[in-house]
């Protein structure tokens, strides 16, 4: 075994997606609770993104982000069921970091615009707010049958490798 | 059969804490009960909050409320009038 997920990242892994569910939960519900959780949001992916600079080897973007073109590629790689064995995130994986982060960034924004004096009522933030948060939750659902596929594809439990942060080695 | 019981544990405490929200929430929603047939026009909701000091930003329906986005001293409010007879039900500082 190896370790692959460092404990900040696991960390940062589960708050993130505790916060998403209670920010999804609490929305027009529990104002002060949505708020919290939308600021908890910010401090997390901006972490995040630092942490894809300057992390460890297979938090940093350069191990994982690829192009477009390759994303697609492996795509149709996985539909033929050739997974490959990636120990962090394969090309799809990679593309779905880039895609929450940017829309946890919008959705997190335009909220925090919704209650400034500025931007209060104001229709376009408001869709804004609506349409991405809404795309974050489609997200999620992609994200775990994503994670379900991959791990009866590779015949390996990557949900705990999320929260132990090890995965058997590289195959020889 | 332990999981089991650990999950039903899990789904019991959510529903206690999702069903228990509504009486701690602030989804206001409830101003009349008549027909929406019957409503005064939303532009009077909007009308009254300006009459009480609020810059208006917007409105919408909310429920059986009106609900009007108004700035008052620089903070934020939602003013929730009735469609009945445009009495101000609740007030949510944001």
């Amino acid at each position: 075994m190896v370790e692959v997920w460092d404990l900040p990242l696991r960390i940062f892994h589960w708050a993130l997606a505790a916060s998403v569910l209670i920010a999804w939960f609490s929305a027009n519900l529990l104002d002060t609770v949505h708020e919290i959780a939308g600021y908890t949001v910010i401090v997390l992916i901006a972490f995040r993104i630092v942490s894809g600079f300057t992390g460890t080897r297979y938090a940093r973007f350069r191990s994982f982000v690829r192009p477009l073109p390759v994303v697609l590629r492996y795509l149709g790689q996985i539909a033929c069921g050739r997974t490959g064995r990636y120990l962090g995130l394969n090309p799809a994986g990679g593309a779905m970091s880039v895609v929450f982060l940017v829309l946890l960034a919008v959705s997190t924004i335009s909220g925090w615009m919704q209650i400034t004096e500025r931007f209060f009522g104001v229709d376009w933030v408001e869709r804004l707010h609506t349409w991405s948060s809404n795309l974050v939750l489609i997200l999620v659902v992609v994200h775990v049958l994503g994670v379900l596929l991959m791990c009866a594809l590779q015949k390996e439990n990557l949900v705990r490798a999320m929260i132990t942060g090890r995965k058997r080695a590289r195959d020889e | 059969m332990k999981w089991l019981i650990k999950a039903s544990i899990v789904a019991a405490l959510s529903l206690g804490v999702f069903g228990a929200a509504p009486a701690v929430a602030d989804g206001f929603k409830n101003c009349t009960k008549i027909a929406k047939a019957s409503w005064k026009p939303a532009s009077e909701a909007e009308a009254a909050a300006k009459a009480a000091g609020y810059e208006v930003r917007k409105s919408k329906v909310e429920g059986s409320c009106y609900e009007v986005y108004g700035v008052k001293g620089g903070k934020l409010f939602e003013l929730f009038y009735s469609p009945e007879d445009m009495s101000l039900k609740h007030t949510k500082a944001k």
